[in-house]
């Protein structure tokens, strides 16, 4: 409980710093590129557009998804995994270590630092979300009330992913092996939770019900539920309960890691 | 005696201890945040160390590599925690340690002067006015916009002196930093540095192994020796403790 009271002042204090620090940090990643931000663009394109040939001409021989084209009902969940959910997997890992000079060179909030750079990551995804509904919109399929439960998806994408940043960035300040470990499962987790392939079609129902543990899952699956599926988040009450589990465990492990690191981070690094 | 606002207590360490654990390796010290029995070993860095210092004073801390300097100095800039006793700090701290280091490398050196400046709490038109003072302090020209990883480590220093000196501190902590930059540009430094101290009231806080920096900047001498507070009193005779003239055959 202490714990929290000090993250939650923490950024209380410092919150016109923390969005100082978020456009720093967008502003970073793009400038130096001749492109700039058009590099926020280029990558999801390219990559949809290879996931969309394979999957159409290889290794599923075409077929919609509850009539849709297989490459509109990829978008919203890639999307969400590929500028929001990847970039803090890892990045939100790293990002103590990259933030360095923050944490040994001055008096700096440490809590803060998962913060910012989840505010950055999902500034670029939102710009990136306006592009896919406009590819909607384009392509026939216009905006319904379904669309409305978008910013609560989001909502829990974010909770979810500030939580595992302060606690993965820690672990990952106190050593690098853990960085590593996390980086090699990155690419495993995008195969695995459903983000090219529809979780609701698994035939056994155990694996089903393992995978709607899983967060990733549980928010890809939602934003398709906006977009392609047209169901509400109440209607899927039971995953609601067991992302709310998933999440809560993590805040917990965020704070026993913040309770138990904060002290040794700068001697550290 | 009066304790009225000129000569009140800005900075106190009671009874601080700080031990470094070390461990062979980083998987090692990734074990231990999950279990107690991994084994490591420790380091007391600073023991049992108690002082106050007042605004206005200009002290500097004396002693060998290892004696607990910089772990004091870093406790004082709140980067580092006691592992126990209290510190208790009490105005605007700006330190001078590492002057290469502290910059955001892929932003150019103009974005870091506001970068920096807002970690300070200062506001954007605080820094606006700030801004070409620091500039030309720091001597970068036109390099000010060019991103500061392609910068020379000479170039850092100055840019982090500036920086630090300029944005009105009330507390300056100083770590070997003086001796940054050419001939000129050290001059430059030292007669910032006094003229802070004089016209602002700012607290001063130096370590070095010169002697003769710390007289010209100091009145007051704390000398440490293997983590211990082991002299405490003005400079002239702390000089003596710590480097006793050579008896003359």
């Amino acid at each position: 409980m202490e714990t929290i009271r000090t993250i939650v002042s923490e950024h209380v204090e410092w919150r016109s710093q923390i969005f100082k620090l978020a456009k720093a940090d967008i502003i970073k990643t793009y400038s130096g590129a001749a492109l700039g931000w058009a590099w926020a663009l280029v990558k999801p394109t390219i990559m949809i557009f290879v996931f969309w040939f394979a999957f159409t001409y290889g290794l599923r021989h075409g077929g919609d998804i509850d009539g849709y084209p297989f490459v509109l009902w990829m978008i919203p969940g890639f999307i969400a995994w590929s500028s929001y959910m990847s970039d803090m997997l890892t990045q939100g890992a790293g990002c103590i270590r990259k933030y360095k000079f923050l944490v040994t060179k001055m008096k700096f909030p440490v809590s803060t630092i998962p913060s910012f750079i989840s505010i950055s990551k999902f500034s670029i995804h939102l710009c990136l979300m306006v592009l896919v509904v406009m590819i909607f919109i384009v392509t026939g399929h216009y905006p319904d009330v379904y669309w409305l439960q978008l910013p609560f998806y989001m909502l829990c994408m974010i909770a979810f992913f500030t939580a595992w940043g302060l606690f993965s960035s820690l672990l990952s300040a106190m050593s690098v092996d853990f960085l590593n470990l996390i980086k090699s499962v990155t690419q495993a987790l995008f195969w695995l939770s459903g983000i090219m392939w529809d979780v609701n079609k698994i035939n056994s129902p155990t694996v089903q019900f393992i995978m709607h543990f899983n967060p990733i899952t549980y928010i890809a699956t939602g934003y398709r539920n906006c977009f392609i599926y047209k169901v509400w988040f109440w209607e899927q009450g039971e995953r609601f309960a067991m992302f709310l589990i998933v999440y809560i465990v993590m805040v917990i492990l965020a704070l026993w890691a913040y309770k138990k690191l904060i002290k040794e981070i700068p001697d550290v690094l | 005696m009066n304790e009225n606002n000129e000569n009140k207590v800005v900075i106190e360490f009671k009874n601080v201890t700080k031990r470094y654990k070390l461990y062979k390796s980083d998987k090692q010290r990734l074990f231990a945040v999950f279990s107690k029995s991994v084994k490591y070993k420790e380091k007391l860095a600073v023991n049992d160390v108690s002082f106050q210092i007042r605004r206005g004073e200009s002290v500097a801390f004396l002693g060998k590599n290892g004696a607990g300097k910089s772990t004091i100095l870093k406790m004082m800039t709140e980067v580092a925690f006691p592992t126990s006793g209290e510190i208790m700090i009490d105005g605007r701290v700006s330190a001078l340690l590492e002057l290469s280091s502290g910059f955001d490398m892929e932003m150019t050196g103009r974005d870091n002067i506001y970068l920096k400046g807002q970690l300070y709490g200062l506001k954007n038109s605080e820094i606006a006015e700030l801004e070409d003072t620091i500039v030309d302090f720091a001597e970068l020209d036109e390099y000010i916009d060019q991103p500061v990883r392609t910068y020379s480590s000479g170039m850092r220093a100055r840019l982090g002196f500036a920086v630090s000196i300029n944005i009105r501190p009330e507390i300056l902590i100083v770590d070997e930093a003086l001796s940054v930059g050419d001939k000129e540009f050290r001059k430059k430094c030292r007669q910032k540095v006094n003229e802070i101290i004089e016209k602002d009231n700012v607290t001063l806080v130096f370590v070095t192994h010169s002697i003769g920096m710390a007289k010209e900047f100091c009145k007051r001498g704390i000398v440490m020796k293997k983590g211990k507070l082991v002299y405490d009193s003005d400079i002239d005779d702390a000089i003596k403790y710590y480097d006793p003239p050579k008896p003359k055959k």
